[in-house]
């Protein structure tokens, strides 16, 4: 009698088709997903999804609108990418993000038009960086120090962010209201001078947010692939036993990716403020940026690179998404596909990782019985 | 503040605290088998618009129910397929759940020509007692005052404890979230233990965001529940891993709100905002003080909780 299983086995480096088959491959079936519920609800999935084409990369400033919305995921993106190579849980860039914002419009607002915008501008920036930074040492320290679990601290940390944004612009008369607004608070408008540049007209309002974004992206990439200090990062990712006995100092180096990924998110949260934005206006801000951001490297698979593209794409669907109104379709198709694709894209890690194969039970030779097909 | 202003206070705290009882005992049922899970705000939202849907076309508060149940349920099977069988990244694999799940219920209540958004429920869960018993002082309001699911509640609590901490089947679960290995070794079925309880809590997630859609708010718009998923995460920790003291810390974080409430109409300034941030504040506080290094043992953080199990290399 032949009784044959299914076993599976890990296997070790995959092949480059399996790797980028697999990402390919969990977008369809979300797709095909996002289809079944369309059609559930009386839509024309094909109708939907060229419309969603047509309104991310159909015209020049669709274009342009795609890429303001990749510019803080692929920041995010990279910020969970490095963070997560490393085995460091870091699922607060969302927080990151704004108290990035908030501290680039605190900079801003204090500066005034004192300086000029080529000088001011990338202080804020830096500014911004420097509070996703801190920000993110608030789980950081005791993680590295005491051994606190990052993963509760850094999601908690990204629901006190919102409240304090929310706290500075709509609880508070604070330095970041607009002191004009009474009855609809917003934020104070950042002075003139300090704006990000936009690239060119046809592109409409894209700036050099995301030249920016592309930037930072290939230097993470570079740093942790290229370099003497980033083989010793991936050491530590792979295995922080053989990081210790081989003499590298863990705690400084998870503290050291940690901060550089909530500044990494903060610089997001900076560009969005000193770019499209012009001041810190919590609601275009609290638009699960940072999750969608994880999305992003887990889809890239965490290599800060892939992330261009794959943030580029999840841009293009949040883009889309507004314009399905027309058509009444909800906007939330395109939350729905992004959790989808994410869903199918972690299960496809599975099917990177292991190898699948048929066997018969073992305690047979291969002459015992005929394999089955074969003849 | 008079003691009917207590008492007020008492009442309102347990019904917006209920939901968040449902959905905190869940995960802490989910993490006890070892898997976390931080797709609970999906899941409330699926569970949510799911009971709505089905008390509108049916008119059946139970059918209701045993919609946001099965629904609840049904997402989380997502959960626990990846992180189970796939062995993926529990992390990422419930953050995904909570995406599709936000996105699938705001989906479900705008989809269609009438869409279910904006809707007040056709039905709605009420005070079971009527009559002297519910106009007794103070214990009238508190104990005979509510609608049959705050019982329901209660009874989950402390079915879940005792389950939890009396019988055998809750021993093996601990065992599982402890050290599964060696829980293989003595005979139980780690990852039949796992799926279940995973899918189990998420049931009990989906019915605390009934909750909302059938009682407490009863009607259905986008992002109906705030943040209670990512509250009952956060209380977990809070309440260390039990049941008893999950339900006295959603009570808390139920009284903080109608506190607020409370506040504002007597023009009393306390920010909203910095009140809202109180819970997480103290999940981070206790995650920082209690669970770090060996005495998040003593706290009871179960010792496997997000680890993968891999049973061939045992």
């Amino acid at each position: 009698m032949t009784t044959r299983r299914v076993i599976v086995e890990p296997r070790g480096l995959a092949s480059l088709r399996v790797r980028m088959l697999v990402p390919l491959l969990s977008i369809l079936a979300a797709l095909v997903v996002g289809a079944v519920f369309l059609s559930l609800t009386g839509n024309s999935p094909t109708e939907v999804y060229l419309k969603m084409v047509d309104a991310a990369f159909g015209t020049n400033r669709g274009i342009g609108e795609t890429l303001i919305s990749a510019t803080p995921l692929i920041l995010t993106g990279v910020a969970a990418a490095i963070a997560f190579r490393m085995l460091v849980w870091n699922i607060g860039a969302e927080g990151q993000l704004m108290v990035g914002a908030v501290a680039a419009a605190g900079f801003a607002i204090a500066i005034g038009d004192t300086l000029p915008g080529i000088v001011a501008v990338p202080l804020v920036l830096v500014g911004g960086a420097l509070g996703g930074a801190l920000w993110a040492s608030i789980a950081a320290v005791p993680r590295v120090y005491l051994g606190t679990n990052e993963i509760i601290t850094t999601l908690m940390l990204n629901f006190i962010a919102i409240n304090l944004m929310n706290y500075l612009v709509f609880g508070s008369f604070s330095p970041w209201r607009d002191p004009e607004s009474t009855q609809f608070p917003q934020g104070r408008p950042l002075p003139d001078s300090i704006n990000l540049p936009e690239i060119a007209d046809s592109l409409g309002r894209l700036d050099f947010g995301i030249l920016i974004a592309i930037g930072v992206a290939i230097t993470a990439w570079f740093l942790i692939d290229k370099t003497p200090w980033g083989f010793e990062l991936r050491v530590v990712g792979d295995s922080p036993d053989t990081a210790r006995y081989s003499g590298i100092g863990v705690p400084r180096k998870i503290l050291t990716v940690f901060l550089f990924s909530g500044a990494v998110a903060g610089l997001a949260g900076a560009i969005l403020v000193v770019g499209i934005l012009g001041k810190m206006d919590p609601r275009s801000l609290d638009l699960g940026l940072g999750f969608v951001g994880i999305i992003v490297a887990a889809l890239a698979r965490l290599n800060p690179v892939a992330v261009i593209p794959v943030g580029i794409l999840m841009g293009a669907l949040n883009n889309a998404g507004p314009a399905l109104q027309s058509i009444q379709v909800p906007t939330a198709t395109v939350t729905m596909l992004q959790g989808a694709i994410l869903i199918f894209a972690v299960a496809g890690e599975f099917f990177i990782a292991n190898r699948i194969r048929r066997v018969r039970r073992p305690g047979r030779t291969s002459a015992d019985v005929p394999v089955e097909g074969a003849t | 503040m008079n003691e009917s202003a207590i008492v007020l206070t008492i009442f309102a705290a347990i019904g917006l605290g209920t939901p968040v009882v449902f959905a905190t005992v869940g995960e802490i049922i989910t993490e006890r088998a070892g898997v976390l899970n931080l797709g609970v705000q999906g899941t409330m939202l699926v569970g949510a618009v799911s009971g709505f849907w089905a008390t509108w076309v049916s008119g059946s508060l139970t059918l209701g129910v045993l919609a946001a149940l099965v629904a609840g349920g049904a997402v989380t099977f997502l959960h626990a397929f990846s992180s189970i069988t796939l062995r993926v990244s529990q992390i990422v694999s419930g953050l995904a759940l909570t995406l599709f799940g936000t996105g699938l219920a705001t989906f479900i209540g705008r989809a269609g020509e009438t869409p279910l958004v904006g809707n007040p429920s056709k039905k709605q869960f009420e005070p079971i007692f009527d009559g002297a018993i519910a106009e007794l002082p103070i214990v009238g309001p508190l104990l005979f005052g509510h609608d049959i699911l705050v019982y329901l509640s209660w009874v989950v609590v402390a079915a879940s404890s005792f389950y939890l901490f009396q019988t055998r089947f809750g021993l093996a679960l601990r065992s599982v979230g402890e050290d599964p290995a060696s829980a293989e070794a003595a005979g139980v079925n780690v990852n039949r233990v796992r799926y279940l309880h995973v899918i189990g809590g998420g049931a009990l997630s989906g019915l605390g965001g009934a909750y909302f859609s059938l009682a407490l708010v009863p009607s259905w718009q986008d992002d109906l529940i705030g943040g209670a998923g990512w509250i009952a995460i956060a209380l977990v920790i809070l309440a260390s891993w039990r049941p008893w003291r999950a339900l006295f810390a959603a009570y808390l974080f139920g009284a903080a709100g109608r506190i607020n409430f409370t506040l504002q109409t007597l023009q009393i300034d306390i920010p909203s905002n910095l009140l809202a941030m109180l819970p997480f504040v103290l999940a981070i506080v206790a995650m920082i003080i209690l669970t770090s290094g060996k005495r998040a043992r003593l706290l009871g953080a179960p010792a496997a909780l997000g680890i993968p199990y891999f049973r061939e290399q045992r």
